[in-house]
């Protein structure tokens, strides 16, 4: 008879032979260097480890993996780009002493690396923290793995290189603060990675609630006047030439106070990392050592305190918090109080998945705001278009086409993973006689309604900013959006269908995903817009103006019919991916 | 001879090189409750996938009401109702939308679809929680609700994996009348479940299902005598219950029973 005696300690030295010895294992797991979480780490890059193998057996990994490198390779030569520049910028500022510009360097390193993770976070595979809390993972443990879990990510690659240029430029022109940037850069790079993930685990949170949320988009939108503010003064500039002398002694008192706002700015952003930083590297070439250790303490400071804010997050998942899937008691009553009855009526599957399309899509905030927030967007670019061009002179000639094309860009998300927020729910399209092209196209309509939505609405608001275009920019960019409609469906059913990924609708961060859809994606919007702007430029050139439009319309044409003839086929290609389907939408967590 | 409600003829199912469901043969008649028991792993769940057309067969044959899935797999889902192993549910909508919803995808008429699913809500005892999210149900209201929205087109094979898992003993037992009614009225019913006691309370035939294989087909009444053969002199007078004949079956015997966790406390 086999018994099973085995005695041996578990990990963490701690005995498994009895009740007792569980209780030491969890009080061992204090530390996030003690035993138990080392054996944890380990346990965990196994278990990834052995997830990637795993994956390498089918095409999917295969591709993941595949599209991961193309990512890394697009971005690290990005990186390099940006490295070389800051390299040269840096050289030219240590070498000619000019030290007050190096903040705005490293102000701009900062910008990056913080907002990348956003724009991206609809991208990046992430690891789901919250299985890891069965466990006797201690919170130290927890936070380790929370910042190590997906560290390579692109705004860490970005940032990195940019770091390094700044550090062979700077330490050329003069080689002896080499060891004052090494140490420095090290806290600037910490410091951003903290604030980058404290950034997105935050944000996760207000987005979650009903009233952090409208926090948010007010901070959001007062941001987009403070940005408005700075435009008087500039066109005041420009409008010189008309201006009476008592309106030039006007500009000239307020250039006088922005000057003034300038320096308090600028003595407030020396407290902050990168003038910190910047402020520290001058210190040093001063022969300050005491003064520039001081900016690293400072640095040290901002480290603390951004791990801190992190922490607290982090605490309450690590207590269980799940902003995941259900929503809080209180905000659960809310819900139901706006789940009142109402439908678009009409019989049959296809006015039944619209009616469910939008449910659901209202019901998702993180959703609603990643789709928003690019036409937010438009609104800040369309300001730019304008401001940029001078009294009199005509704003950029395709600054509406650009905008709408940007206002639409929060689409790539719902379109090339149109199945990804059935979960669970997928075995129910397949179970029921509804064929999956009848699925898709419910799905299609609405979002095709969606696009058109929002493409007018970015018109529209392009429009408030820089004015109409001509009548050929303007039939030419509502014949672009049409043709945008099919291809966008098009290569969203062919990858919603073979790169499907699970989309947790509570969620706008941390979110399992697909490389290859997400590449695949931005292919065809760059695609997308190369036609568009190859139509364009062409028109343009020859004097041919009016001709984009039907052009387009062409095109446009062209793809619904492609379109069709994939939808036509897609119940096969369904079938052909149906396993996969269930198996990577219906896992649970 | 009566065409068989379901009827497969050697299906198979290979993952690569691991073989979950191998050479099953099994033909259930109209208006059976036919049990479909096996241990963990053995091969259910996968069985049930390709019964409804969620898997593919590797190998074998397989009739639903006398048709093969393939060309008549719509004709043929209108017929059938499942409760798959992952329930299928839509967490952001209420009990109420996601039934409406299920009804219309079956192709239901909309005034209908929400007479039923009133009726259903009323007989679940959901109806009280009718603007709850499902994601906020409870898993034994998810059960049912997924019980609801499997019957809503009002199918002639049910196809029922786990349905009591997690299920109170009320409900259990509502949903038990509820599942003899449709027997009586004509339906077939394929189940699968751990609760070897309702299996015996309510179904007329099983299988059992171990490694992939059937090792066992019959009436329980069949099973029993078989079992009941193989004991020795007096043993072999006692009424076994399903229990008993299960675990000699799929030969989970003392000595398995027997293994004891000496370092559990």
């Amino acid at each position: 008879m086999a018994e099973l005696t085995a005695r041996q300690p578990a990990p963490g030295g701690a005995p498994n032979g009895s009740a007792g010895g569980a209780a030491e294992a969890l009080a061992s797991a204090g530390g996030w260097l003690s035993p138990l979480a080392r054996a944890q780490y380990d346990a965990l890059a196994r278990m990834r480890w052995q997830v990637f193998l795993s994956g390498l057996k089918a095409i999917r990994g295969i591709t993941e993996l595949g599209a991961r490198g193309v990512q890394l390779f697009v971005f690290s030569l990005m990186g390099i780009g940006l490295g070389i520049g800051l390299s040269v910028a840096s050289y030219q500022i240590a070498s000619k002493s000019q030290w007050a510009f190096l903040p705005v360097v490293f102000w701009g390193v900062a910008f990056l690396w913080q907002t990348v993770p956003i724009g991206l976070a609809s991208f990046q595979d992430q690891f789901d923290m919250s299985s890891l809390l069965r466990f006797p993972v201690s919170f130290g443990t927890f936070y380790v793995l929370y910042v190590v879990f997906g560290l390579l990510d692109v705004s860490t690659v970005l940032g990195g290189l940019c770091c390094t240029g700044i550090l062979i430029g700077t330490g050329l022109a003069r080689p002896e603060l080499i060891g004052w940037l090494l140490a420095g850069l090290a806290a600037f790079a910490v410091c951003n990675v903290l604030l980058a993930r404290a950034v997105l685990a935050w944000l996760d949170r207000w987005l979650s609630q009903r009233r952090t949320r409208e926090i948010v988009s007010a901070l959001f939108l007062v941001g987009l006047v403070g940005l408005q503010l700075l435009n008087p003064g500039l066109r005041q500039q420009r409008r010189r030439h008309t201006r009476t002398a008592a309106q030039v002694e006007t500009d000239r008192r307020h250039a006088a106070e922005w000057r003034q706002g300038l320096v308090v700015v600028n003595r407030a952003q020396a407290w902050m990392p990168p003038g910190l930083l910047a402020g520290g590297t001058a210190e040093e070439n001063e022969r300050k050592p005491l003064t520039a250790l001081g900016a690293l303490a400072g640095m040290g400071l901002w480290v603390v305190a951004v791990g801190g804010v992190l922490g607290v997050r982090l605490r309450a998942e690590y207590r269980g918090e799940n902003l995941g899937y259900a929503p809080r008691r209180r905000k659960a009553e809310k819900a139901e109080k706006a789940a009142r009855e109402w439908g678009i009526g009409g019989n049959g599957p296809l006015t039944a998945l619209i009616e469910k399309e939008l449910r659901t899509l209202t019901r998702s905030m993180p959703q609603l705001y990643a789709l928003a927030v690019p036409v937010v967007m438009v609104f800040v670019i369309g300001t730019i278009f304008r401001n940029t061009a001078g009294a009199g002179r005509h704003v950029f000639t395709l600054a509406v086409p650009v905008c709408v094309a940007y206002g639409l860009l929060g689409f790539t998300r719902v379109i090339y993973n149109n199945l990804g927020m059935e979960g669970a729910g997928i075995q129910m399209l397949f179970l029921s006689p509804t064929p999956i092209r009848t699925v898709l196209l419910g799905k299609n309509l609405f979002h095709a309604a969606l696009y058109l939505l929002m493409g007018a609405a970015s018109g529209a608001l392009a429009v408030w900013r820089v004015g109409w275009p001509s009548l050929a920019v303007t039939l030419a960019t509502a014949a672009w959006v049409v043709l945008a409609v099919p291809v966008n469906l098009t290569v969203g059913n062919v990858l919603s269908l073979v790169m499907p990924y699970k989309v947790n609708p509570g969620r706008l961060t941390r979110q399992p995903g697909s490389q290859a859809n997400a590449l695949l994606g931005m292919g065809c919007q760059a695609t997308l817009l190369g036609i568009g702007g190859a139509v364009f430029g062409l028109c343009f050139f020859f004097g041919r103006q009016w001709l984009a439009a039907p052009l387009l319309l062409v095109l446009a044409a062209v793809a619904t019919v492609v379109y069709l003839r994939f939808l036509r086929n897609s119940d096969t290609m369904a079938n052909a991916h149906r396993e996969d389907l269930l198996e990577v939408l219906g896992k649970v967590g | 001879m009566e065409t068989a409600a379901i009827e497969t003829q050697g299906l198979t199912r290979r993952f690569g090189a691991l073989t979950a469901v191998e050479d099953v043969t099994l033909r259930v008649a109209p208006g059976q409750f036919f049990g479909f028991l096996g241990p963990n792993g053995a091969g259910k769940s996968t069985t049930i996938k390709m019964l409804t057309g969620l898997l593919e067969p590797t190998a074998g044959r397989m009739e639903i009401l006398g048709r093969p899935f393939g060309a008549a797999a719509l004709e043929l889902k209108r017929q059938i109702g499942v409760v798959p192993e992952g329930m299928a549910l839509q967490g952001r909508l209420t009990a109420s939308e996601y039934l409406k919803f299920v009804g219309r995808m079956y192709g239901l008429d909309a005034e209908v679809t929400r007479q039923r699913t009133q009726e259903l809500l009323e007989f679940m005892k959901l109806a009280d929680e009718r603007r709850k999210m499902v994601t906020d149900f409870s898993h034994g209201m998810q059960k049912k609700l997924a019980l609801a929205a499997a019957v809503i087109h009002g199918p002639k094979i049910l196809f029922l994996d786990e349905p009591f898992e997690g299920v109170d003993a009320v409900a259990a037992g509502m949903l038990k009348t509820m599942l003899q009614g449709m027997i009586q009225r004509g339906a077939t019913i394929f189940l699968t479940t751990h609760v070897l006691e309702i299996v015996e309370r309510l179904c007329s035939h099983v299988a059992i299902i171990a490694q992939g294989r059937i090792v066992a087909n019959g009436s329980i009444e069949e099973l029993r005598a078989g079992v009941a053969s193989g004991l020795p002199g007096e043993e072999s007078g006692k009424r076994l219950t399903l229990e008993q004949i299960f675990l000699s079956i799929v030969g989970a015997g003392e000595e398995e029973q027997a293994q004891e966790l000496s370092w559990l406390s």
